[in-house]
């Protein structure tokens, strides 16, 4: 009877302890699935490619075992900047669907998936005892809920950095509300954003609207719904913004608009307002912590005389803080240029 | 009942021009009828944005989707008399396919406009190219060649797949898709001209040798018996033909329907001879894209996809004339 005993008390023992070295908590993600994470959490796979960027801004990078990069498929996509804050970028660099066996294989605490797109894979995954986490990023402040939900499975310094940029998106936000208070609303700037193709603009629903309204600007395709929409050049000449911003990607350039003669009956191209995203490492007009310059950015080009903001500091103390890359001089000058 | 069909095959005709100018006054900026045009004539006491409205941006795409409209409903016509089959399209050879895949790989290497429309056409041509070279190691019937472009038309459609599979999901993927549905939000002066000029040679060419097309329906003996040669000339209305639909799919994307429908639409008016059929079927397909690509670029603030619109009305309209064929068949029984 008391070896019994004995025996009863050293297995609830172990089991404690067990459980005391692998304590799990439970999250609720972006697509209302509640997830039992074992900590700590070592091994992570990003099927998210912008997900991806979000383990660099809390920090936890070293802790990727396999990684889709949003924007670079294969190694020669990607940019000189990415070999700087990952040197293990060609073991890490995956695309395409994920294999589920390949991701057995890899034996990860934790992977990030983008809900709305491999919803099934994440369902899969959690059958066979591997906890997801799927994100619906479509604004602003979701990203600041993700960038929180990642650092709660991770503790620690993820969660001081989550704080931080959270912090930090509404500073930025607060100081062009500020500095635009006195600003009629018809004197706010009317921007078209457009995507890879010269008459290809966002839709009201994207991610670049909302920057645009978050740095104080009007989006004149907001009435549009889906994603980038086709649309005439009678349209954007009966739009006539006063600014055209152009993604970081694809292959238009200023110059295609300002070259061209049947734009030049737009206000943006009279007044030569047509300006390109600077890019470093993701693109600044997704859902990735760079959105946090995009809106920057975005104020200062779209308001020179009014926004206080100092472009230059916040670029640097972003890559310096969430990158743990000090920009050179000539980084610091292509980013900042409007 | 033939001076009647040869009346109604000139009306048709007729209209294209008039469709033509109407497509010109219609657009999603208001501008006044007599400002139209005053800027096509040249005249002065324009504004400047309206000039470079109708002269840039309304007129080179008008005359685009006459000219695909015409390409695509003369090819069509050519191919399913030359091929036997009330069931081929333009497509049939696997040009579209070849231009698609063209299209993207172009689209891939973020070529630019001339280099997208550049490989589409080539592209299409290599496409038929293999078929051609199928059909003349096989024997060249018209079965052979159809098995010819079913085969390269699904090779293609899975290179096309790969590519999808390997593009920027941010910045090549949605160009391809874009490509792929069709439109014409990017025809302009510089883009359109190679288009122009092959339609101008093409459409001439068909109309030239309609009345010969009604050989090509009969057998390879009975149309040698008529005294014609039947392979070289089945050769010319097939790189003729060819020819029309690279062009037209190398600018304005993936745009179905109008090869297969408009012919049925014109044999349905005019009858099946050739020699009414081709020129109503070059206006009605020129008409009918006018009026969609009006539709496309008007109806909202965003543009409708040229190749979704194309299928909303050919699907029914195909429909519609299935039945009456058949209610005709059970009539004459």
């Amino acid at each position: 009877m008391k070896r019994g005993m004995l025996c009863f008390l050293s297995v609830c023992t172990i089991a404690s302890l067990l459980s005391l070295a692998a304590p799990i908590i439970e999250v609720t993600d972006q697509m209302d699935q509640t997830v039992a994470v074992s900590t700590p959490v070592e091994r992570i796979v990003s099927v998210y490619g912008m997900g991806t960027y979000y383990l660099y801004a809390l920090g936890a990078s070293d802790r990727l075992v396999r990684a889709w990069y949003v924007g670079v498929k294969t190694i020669a996509q990607a940019p000189e900047e990415m070999f700087r804050f990952e040197p293990h970028l060609e073991e890490l660099l995956t695309s395409g669907d994920p294999s589920i066996e390949e991701m057995i294989a890899l034996d990860p605490d934790l992977i990030l998936v983008d809900g709305s797109r491999h919803g099934a894979f994440a369902e899969q995954m959690l059958d066979l005892g591997v906890p997801v986490l799927q994100f619906c990023v479509e604004t602003p402040e979701r990203l600041q809920e993700a960038l929180l939900l990642v650092a709660e499975t991770l503790g620690g310094e993820a969660q001081r950095r989550a704080a931080l940029f959270g912090e930090s998106y509404h500073r930025i936000t607060a100081t062009v509300a500020e500095d635009l208070a006195l600003l009629a609303a018809a004197d706010r700037a009317r921007v078209l954003f457009i995507g890879t193709d010269l008459l290809r603009v966002a839709s009201g629903d994207m991610y670049q609207t909302l920057l645009l309204e978050a740095a104080g600007g009007s989006s004149v395709s907001a009435e549009l719904s889906g994603s980038w929409n086709e649309v005439s050049m009678e349209q954007v000449l009966l739009w006539n913004p006063d600014v055209i911003i152009i993604p970081p990607y694809g292959p238009v350039q200023p110059s295609d608009i300002l070259d061209d003669p049947v734009w030049q009956s737009v206000a943006a191209v009279r007044d030569g307002r047509v300006h390109r995203m600077p890019r470093y490492i993701a693109p600044m007009d997704t859902p990735v912590p760079e959105s946090l310059l995009g809106v920057a950015w975005l104020a200062s080009v779209l308001y020179p005389e009014q926004v206080s903001i100092d472009l230059a500091s916040e670029v640097h103390a972003f890559y310096a803080t969430y990158y743990g890359m000090p920009l050179s001089e000539e980084e610091l000058e292509a980013l900042t240029r409007r | 009942m033939t001076g009647r069909r040869e009346s109604s095959a000139w009306i048709l005709v007729a209209l294209a021009p008039v469709v033509f100018l109407a497509a010109l006054l219609v657009g999603r900026f208001g501008i006044r009828f007599t400002d139209t045009f005053r800027a096509l004539l040249g005249l002065g006491g324009v504004e400047d944005v309206f000039r470079a409205l109708v002269l840039q941006v309304r007129l080179p795409r008008v005359l685009a989707a006459a000219c695909i409209g015409a390409n695509l409903a003369a090819s069509g016509a050519a191919f399913q008399g030359l091929f036997r089959n009330p069931l081929v399209d333009s497509r049939i050879l696997g040009v579209s396919s070849g231009a698609a895949f063209g299209a993207a790989v172009a689209l891939l290497a973020s070529a630019g406009w001339l280099g997208v429309q550049v490989s589409a056409f080539a592209f299409a041509l290599v496409a038929v190219g293999i078929v051609c070279t199928i059909g003349s190691r096989l024997g060249s019937s018209p079965l052979v060649l159809v098995i010819g472009g079913v085969l390269v038309s699904a090779l293609f459609n899975a290179l096309l797949g790969l590519t999808k599979y390997v593009a920027d999901p941010l910045s090549t993927l949605p160009a391809i898709t874009y490509w792929l549905l069709g439109g014409l939000s990017t025809a302009r002066w510089a883009s359109i001209i190679p288009l122009l000029a092959v339609t101008v040679l093409g459409v001439t060419f068909l109309v030239a040798v309609r009345w010969r097309l009604n050989v090509l329906t009969l057998s390879d003996a009975e149309a040698t018996a008529m005294g014609v040669r039947v392979r070289g000339f089945r050769w010319a209305v097939i790189l003729v033909g060819t020819v029309l639909v690279a062009a037209s799919v190398a600018v304005g994307g993936m745009i179905g329907w109008i090869g297969l429908v408009v012919p049925h639409l014109a044999r349905a008016w005019v009858g099946p001879d050739h020699g009414r059929m081709i020129p109503v079927s070059i206006a009605v397909g020129a008409i009918i894209l006018m009026v969609l690509d009006s539709v496309a670029r008007s109806a909202m603030a965003s543009e409708i996809p040229l190749g979704i619109l194309t299928g909303l009305i050919g699907v029914p309209a195909f429909f519609l004339l299935f039945v009456r064929f058949l209610s005709q068949r059970e009539s004459t029984r």
